[in-house]
């Protein structure tokens, strides 16, 4: 396709597209005026019916549960892509221990920053893990204390070295973290029919608002995703530094595994 | 709050086309990480601390190191060639 024709089929599609935006962007509620009928809503109704001082989470593990059940699969899917992508013709088996590169010379760390790691990545750990327990409560969650978690490793790649790192991280754990936790998550789905209730039905005790053991069934499930999240970002992290030290031969070119 | 807004919305947009014009690929994964730290700042300035917390993990600490990884990984195939 030739840059004139891209240009003009731009123009193209512009010329359709743009008076619909408008259109739609003009019947939007003017900026920061008024909360949606929904949001104020569910602001209303959620303490009392779920004991949930965190909307956002009562709604993404209770009310809209089932979104967020495709979202968990969807990063499991996302994740489990890349590494087939990035392990390629290496496979899986050689993963166990660091691998260095021969060309590359190990730089080595002063020690103001071993020092700032040790201080810094179990700070980031507890801080990562306040996030996740506290769903129902304050701001956070699975979600970003999970990410927060797996940062808190690479705290450990950056102090200690990608030796010291592999060897604190093994590969196998994130595997049991990641299935686990999305397992963890759909159990969360199907275990309340068991009951007899529906799909996902909040069956346990909603404990009391504002306590830190609010929200019932929706711990269990912040609990999957946070060990999902958690697994799926540090395996991706590896993956990552595993590819850079892939070439053991330098004669292969390698570039039609990728 | 009517000076902050503005003056944070000014400085996504400037921060956003930093991104866009830097050229070198490893200044650039810092450009985007200072764009990701902005975003924090306006999301919870707009209120929505949990949109906030996403950004900051994901936006200024998980995407700019993956960059980096990769940014290292070129670099070492390539030899003798400055970004």
């Amino acid at each position: 396709m030739s840059p004139r024709i891209r240009v003009a089929l731009l123009a193209l599609s512009a010329l359709i597209l743009l008076p619909c935006a408008a259109q739609v962007i003009a019947g939007l509620p003017a900026f920061g005026s008024t909360i949606a009928q929904y949001g104020a809503r569910i602001n209303a109704i959620t303490p009392e019916a779920r004991h949930v001082a965190n909307m956002v989470s009562a709604i993404n593990f209770d009310l809209r549960g089932l979104d967020t059940l495709g979202e968990e699969f969807m990063l499991l899917a996302a994740i489990t892509g890349t590494v087939v992508l990035l392990r390629g013709r290496r496979g899986e088996g050689m993963t166990g221990r660091a691998m260095h590169r021969p060309g590359r010379a190990v730089i080595p760390r002063s020690e103001a920053t071993v020092l700032a790691c040790r201080i810094a990545g179990p700070l980031t750990a507890v801080f990562g893990l306040y996030v996740v327990v506290h769903a129902t409560v304050t701001p956070g969650g699975g979600f970003q204390g999970g990410v927060i978690l797996a940062s808190g490793t690479l705290l450990i790649y950056l102090g200690e070295g990608y030796t010291g790192w592999r060897d604190a991280i093994r590969s196998h754990w994130l595997d049991v973290l990641e299935g686990g936790g999305a397992l963890l998550f759909a159990l969360c789905g199907l275990v309340p029919m068991l009951t007899g209730a529906a799909f996902m039905q909040n069956v346990l005790p909603l404990g009391t608002f504002r306590d830190l053991f609010s929200g019932g069934l929706m711990l269990v499930e912040n609990l999957g995703v946070a060990m999902a999240v958690t697994g799926g970002f540090t395996q991706l992290f590896l993956e990552f530094m595993e590819e850079t030290r892939e070439a053991e031969e330098p004669d292969e070119p390698g570039e039609e595994s990728a | 709050m009517t000076v902050i807004l503005p003056l944070l919305f000014l400085f996504t947009a400037t921060s956003g086309t930093a991104v866009v014009l830097v050229r070198d690929p490893t200044r650039q994964v810092f450009a985007i990480a200072i764009n990701g730290l902005v975003l924090t700042i306006l999301f919870d300035a707009l209120q929505a601390p949990d949109v906030a917390l996403s950004e900051l993990a994901v936006g200024s600490a998980a995407v700019p190191l993956l960059f980096l990884v990769a940014l290292m990984a070129v670099r070492t195939q390539a030899p003798g060639e400055d970004a």
